[in-house]
């Protein structure tokens, strides 16, 4: 198996405004001495892990949200053939691990968030409880609560200061996207008109405002830590492939929503490369390092495949196997892109 | 004396000091922390795993070349956050932000980094050590989890290049070791900076005299914990030979 599955995207976007500052402008960096434009990396990782195409991934994956825990419980003991007085009881405080209980009730106040395996948990205890009839020990009761499997959760990774054993280590890297070329950010001076006003003297505009905008060719890198990816999900192969899948496409295809309603700039990947292997992964912002001057596209994904071949001729092959496709000449397909990134 | 030495760069960087509530600073020049956390993620040490890092951290005595501080770029940073609602427990905050109905709240944050960043990390072994340099390259070259410079979103963009060799002065080494970058040579000039800064470890000698010694709160005591250890930093500016 291939510990690292890299992936390296070139996308194209005509004027727009996807990531701001605290000014509301565009934000950037510099890179070899020249200012870029710059969608920063948890922007992105925001974007592809609300987007539809993540949620269709994840289904079955997510949790249950209800109040009847203990309902269910209940009823699962008095079938076991708990008294309903001992099933009542222990029902609520199964239920207590999740949310505060309603008094003289077994359901909870709010809407608590259940995963597929606390659902098992509570059933492999519920039998332990009727089969042994006695109540919950507070061990028990406490073993129910379980680190969460969720797919967005492995990928993205989780930092609870206050509960430090529910931490989850991100296995995916995700670099800011910064563009192949220099920018400079451009202002749109704009006006509102009052659609009701010519009634007034005054026929002035009702608003006026500026907002920063600039187009640019985004290189964008990602590295997935497959390993650690696996030890999250509890070794679930085909679950970790359907994660991989899923955010190999959001990556090609799902943009950063800031101000999309003013510029409308949604774009798909132009180029994507996918390197798997073992050695030391590394992006190939250095390709840009000089800042693209002309024909954007084709010299970005010139520069970038030439540094693939420099890298791999100083330094030694730095990948085992690459695919990728080319949406300007029309060479490759996302499909074989993300059958390399599944394979194991 | 035995010496490894590897090259830091990426496109960004961010090298955290002192923090306290929403202003995140970065240093110019990587941390020892810093430096071990990359030598452990390499060799697979987990954070949980206080002795191998207290052990790691023994054996491994640190010299920074500083090639080119870069720039300073500024990062506006928002996060969403739940309400606290006390009438539940959650989980995990993925249940705590689809059920809070007191609406999510925004936390702001100012997060530095350097961009255009390039430094030189020379790694020698102290007495009580039971690691080897070579190991250690091994474990750079192939390395088990991710490597990043100070945050997760800033990759290596070249590779570390770990290489071991005798060495007669730490100084020396570090000035012989240039390899390639970009894949046009020309635009390198970015990445050397007309002064070059170095910054070693008290009772190590690398072949320059220092020019300033200061305390420095980076010596990891407990990643677990978040806490650090004072420690002399010996340090010195030049001005770059042709």
């Amino acid at each position: 198996m291939s510990r690292f599955i890299q992936i390296h995207t070139l996308t194209s976007y005509p004027p727009a405004n996807l990531n701001r500052d605290d000014l509301g402008r565009p934000k950037t960096a510099m890179m070899g001495g020249v200012e870029r434009l710059r969608v920063s990396s948890q922007s992105l990782k925001r974007h592809w892990r609300t987007s539809d195409l993540f949620q269709e991934a994840l289904r079955g994956h997510l949790g249950t949200r209800t109040k009847d825990i203990g309902v269910r419980v209940r009823q699962s003991l008095v079938e076991k053939g708990v008294t309903a007085k001992n099933a009542e009881q222990w029902a609520s405080d199964i239920a207590g691990v999740f949310g505060k209980v309603e008094k003289g009730k077994v359901t909870t106040q709010q809407l608590v968030f259940i995963s597929p395996e606390e659902w098992k948990a509570i059933d492999t205890l519920s039998q332990t409880l009727a089969d042994k009839n006695r109540q919950p020990s507070d061990e028990e009761k406490k073993s129910l609560l379980k680190k969460s499997t969720a797919v967005d959760i492995a990928l993205f990774g989780r930092m609870l200061a206050d509960s430090s054993n529910f931490n989850v280590e991100a296995a995916c890297q995700v670099a800011h996207a910064i563009s192949v070329h220099g920018v400079t950010v451009e202002d749109d001076y704009f006006t509102a008109v009052d659609d009701l006003n010519s009634e007034h003297d005054d026929r002035g505009a009702a608003h006026i405002g500026e907002t920063g905008f600039a187009s640019a060719v985004f290189y964008n890198y990602v590295c997935i830590d497959r390993q650690s990816l696996l030890d999250h999900l509890d070794d679930d192969e085909a679950l970790a492939n359907k994660a991989i899948a899923a955010l190999t496409e959001a990556i090609a295809t799902v943009s950063p929503k800031g101000k999309q309603n003013s510029f409308g700039s949604y774009a798909y990947a132009s180029y994507m490369m996918i390197e798997i292997g073992n050695k030391q992964p590394r992006s190939l912002s250095a390709s840009f390092l000089s800042p693209i001057k002309s024909d954007f596209l084709p010299a970005a994904i010139q520069a970038l495949e030439k540094q693939v071949e420099h890298f791999d001729s100083v330094y030694g092959p730095c990948a085992e196997q690459r695919r990728s496709f080319n949406a300007v000449s029309g060479e490759g397909n996302l499909q074989s892109v993300v059958e390399l990134a599944t394979q194991s | 004396m035995q010496c490894l030495i590897f090259r830091l760069y990426g496109a960004m960087a961010s090298w955290g000091s002192t923090a306290i509530g929403s202003v995140r600073p970065t240093r110019s020049a990587p941390s020892r922390s810093a430096v071990l956390g990359l030598l452990a993620a390499a060799l697979g040490i987990r954070r949980d795993q206080e002795e191998q890092l207290a052990r790691l951290n023994r054996s491994v005595a640190i010299t920074i070349k500083c090639e080119s501080e870069g720039n300073l770029l500024r990062d506006y940073h928002t996060a969403q956050v739940p309400g606290t609602d006390k009438k539940a427990i959650w989980p995990h905050r993925k249940a705590e932000l689809e059920n809070t109905h007191k609406g999510v709240n925004t936390i702001l944050s100012t997060r530095d980094y350097r961009t255009d960043g390039h430094w030189l990390v020379a790694i020698t072994l102290r007495e009580d050590t039971d690691c080897t340099l070579e190991a250690i390259r091994d474990a750079l070259d192939e390395p088990v989890f991710p490597l990043y410079l100070g945050r997760k979103s800033c990759p290596l963009s070249a590779p570390l290049h770990p290489v071991v060799s005798e060495v007669e002065s730490i100084y020396e080494a570090l000035s012989e070791y240039e390899y390639p970058i970009a894949h046009q040579a020309v635009v390198e000039a970015v990445l050397y900076s007309q002064t070059v800064g170095y910054e070693w470890e008290d009772g190590v000698s690398i072949g320059l005299s220092p020019q300033e010694t200061s305390e420095r709160w980076d010596e990891p005591t407990s990643r677990l914990r978040w806490q650090f250890d004072k420690r002399l930093v010996h340090s010195a500016r030049l001005e770059r030979k042709e």
